[in-house]
């Protein structure tokens, strides 16, 4: 008996926390509604709660015009993630177990440049990469998110492989093995679950990219789904039962992830932001 | 030190746990230079390019025939006594503080909320955090129809019949920073409360339930338990934060780019569209650098704030 009393008091906080977590859900949901609606009852007074006349017609419709920008996001997701990973994870191995005379001037850099306002940035690299007629080229928006994507990914990953024995790899090390050896054949598959998080990350920043593929890609075929979106918006007169359809598309792999993996997001998000 | 993210240097605690093998340090830097070149170059080179730029007339002209001529302070004085730059300046703070303000309250609410067990809490937990995973895009142009005259806001406040007329959230000279300012809060909404709720996993239990039998009541045990022993995580919080929301480029640029009219510019957004529609990228790198002091000197406020405790 009074063990179900324990479960109804535990229910009850289930019911206090489903409010703020309806709200904050909400945008999402009407999104989502929105994609089903025509534009006469997406503007509808007042706003409908469910759609009144449910069609998928409107995602068909999205889906066609944003499948050619899928392929610029598909690139530019990867190619960043390989790029962020080939950096940051030698650099995250030697920021955690080497005493380096630049190490703590590297760290600070990394953590600097994270900071950096995305404007800052770009202005400057816009100038130099169209000196190098690299505007309107997936490297310069791959480069360009990297720039955010690298120390982010670095930091993480530093702060996992600190927790590695040392003596483990001293170990080895004294066997014979070279330092690229250890660091491929332990390091990296000790660090796989730090490795898997980071990449996720990335791949989620690199996904939802939007200042640096507005700045860098004005070549419509290059553009990544995001800016894709965005000229729904510019287009005279706004389609927005299929913008909010397209959105809903473009926001599932991420969604799926953030539901599957929300742990080590958290704990990546963490990771980065307390240190010991 | 003012960088409070992975603050703490390399050193200390884990200097210990180094390789202690000498002839390992020299191939160490093999691992370390591509990260740092990477930085240096597309990090830091670009900045100090910015610095430049703000010091020279650079216009679509100039800088096609590459003679930019140095102007001094010149572009720093004009933005000055821009009558736009001034209320962007406004906006900016403005935005910043409000944002800050609620997104604390909220994320220390949330934080406190789900420090308990019950069933499910995983699950909304994951939910919660939907404004960071969910691309900018998504949640800008969400915003954009919720604000918009006859947009969501104003269908239900028209329909229930507490305003006769739309209310202008994104077309008028006042509110569109304010709509901003609010949708901004929810985006960072998941930030603040991993952060928080994090911090306060770590305090002992201990502490509150001997609290408890002291007879403290609940906002005794948050001003007395939670506040002083979270202390250095909500100035981490606060700080990141800030840091987070003065450089906020996306969402205003897809909600209004700043407009109607340039009244609803953060300086990230004004920098930026001087930039590219204006093509005065002096007078635009100007503006990021006094951004960039913003940005540096709320941090320093900040951060003597935290060390004043300790």
């Amino acid at each position: 008996m009074s063990m179900m009393k324990g479960r109804m008091k535990q229910w009850k906080w289930t019911l206090v926390a489903l409010i703020p977590t309806v709200i904050i859900v909400f945008p999402l949901y009407f999104i989502a509604i929105g994609g089903f609606q025509t534009v006469a009852e997406i503007f509808h007074r007042p706003p409908y709660w469910f759609p009144p006349r449910p069609s998928w017609q409107f995602y068909g419709d999205a889906l066609v015009t944003l499948l050619p920008y899928l392929k610029n996001s598909l690139i530019m997701a990867l190619g960043n993630l390989a790029l962020t990973l080939l950096v940051a994870l030698p650099s995250a191995f030697a920021l955690a177990k080497f005493r380096l005379k630049i190490g703590k001037s590297t760290f600070f850099l990394l953590a600097f440049t994270q900071m950096l306002p995305a404007t800052a940035v770009i202005i400057p690299l816009f100038l130099i990469f169209n000196r190098f007629r690299l505007i309107n080229n997936y490297l310069s928006a791959i480069l360009g998110i990297a720039v955010f994507t690298i120390p982010f990914a670095t930091i993480i990953l530093r702060a996992y492989m600190q927790a590695i024995p040392t003596g483990l790899l001293e170990a080895a090390f004294i066997d014979g093995a070279s330092l690229f050896r250890v660091f491929r054949s332990i390091v990296i598959p000790l660090a796989s679950p730090a490795i898997a998080t980071a990449g996720i990350l990335t791949l989620i920043m690199a996904w939802g990219d939007f200042i640096v593929s507005l700045s860098f890609l004005k070549d419509r075929t290059l553009q990544p789904m995001s800016i894709g979106l965005y000229n729904f918006i510019g287009q005279y007169g706004v389609q927005w039962n299929k913008l909010m359809a397209g959105s809903m598309i473009f926001a599932v792999p991420p969604l799926i992830v953030a539901l599957l993996a929300g742990k080590s997001i958290v704990a990546g998000l963490t990771a980065g932001a307390f240190k010991e | 030190m003012f960088f409070p993210l992975g603050i703490t240097s390399p050193g200390g605690r884990e200097r210990s746990s180094s390789f202690s093998m000498k002839t390992t340090s020299h191939v160490g830097y093999f691992f370390i230079v591509p990260a740092l070149v990477y930085v240096l170059f597309f990090g830091v080179y670009p900045l100090i390019y910015n610095f430049i730029l703000s010091l020279k007339e650079v216009t679509l002209i100039t800088y096609m025939s590459g003679t930019s001529p140095w102007v001094g302070l010149a572009n720093y004085w004009q933005t000055i006594k821009d009558v736009v730059f001034q209320r962007t300046f406004t906006n900016t703070l403005l935005f910043t503080s409000l944002s800050l303000a609620f997104q604390f309250l909220i994320g220390f609410f949330l934080a406190i909320l789900f420090n308990r067990s019950f069933p499910l809490k995983g699950l909304l937990q994951s939910l919660i955090m939907i404004p960071w995973v969910l691309p900018i895009i998504v949640s800008g142009s969400f915003f954009r129809w919720f604000f918009s005259d006859r947009g969501m806001v104003n269908g239900f406040l028209l329909a229930w019949d507490f305003i006769d007329k739309p209310i202008p959230w994104i077309t008028s000279q006042k509110l569109p920073i304010f709509a901003v300012t609010l949708a901004n809060i929810w985006l960072g909404i998941p930030f603040n409360f991993v952060l928080l709720y994090t911090g306060l996993r770590a305090i002992p239990i201990e502490l509150f339930e001997s609290a408890d039998i002291d007879g403290a009541n609940w906002w005794q045990r948050i001003a007395f338990i939670t506040f002083p022993v979270l202390r250095p995580v909500i100035i981490t919080t606060l700080t990141l934060g800030c840091i987070f929301t003065v450089k906020v480029f996306d969402l205003v640029w897809i909600i209004t780019q700043g407009g109607p009219g340039d009244v609803s510019h953060l300086l990230s957004t004004l920098s930026y569209s001087w930039a590219f529609n204006k093509f005065h990228f002096g007078r635009a790198s100007s503006v990021l650098v006094i951004m960039l002091s913003l940005v540096v000197s709320l941090t320093v406020l900040l951060n003597s704030i935290r060390s004043e405790g300790e």
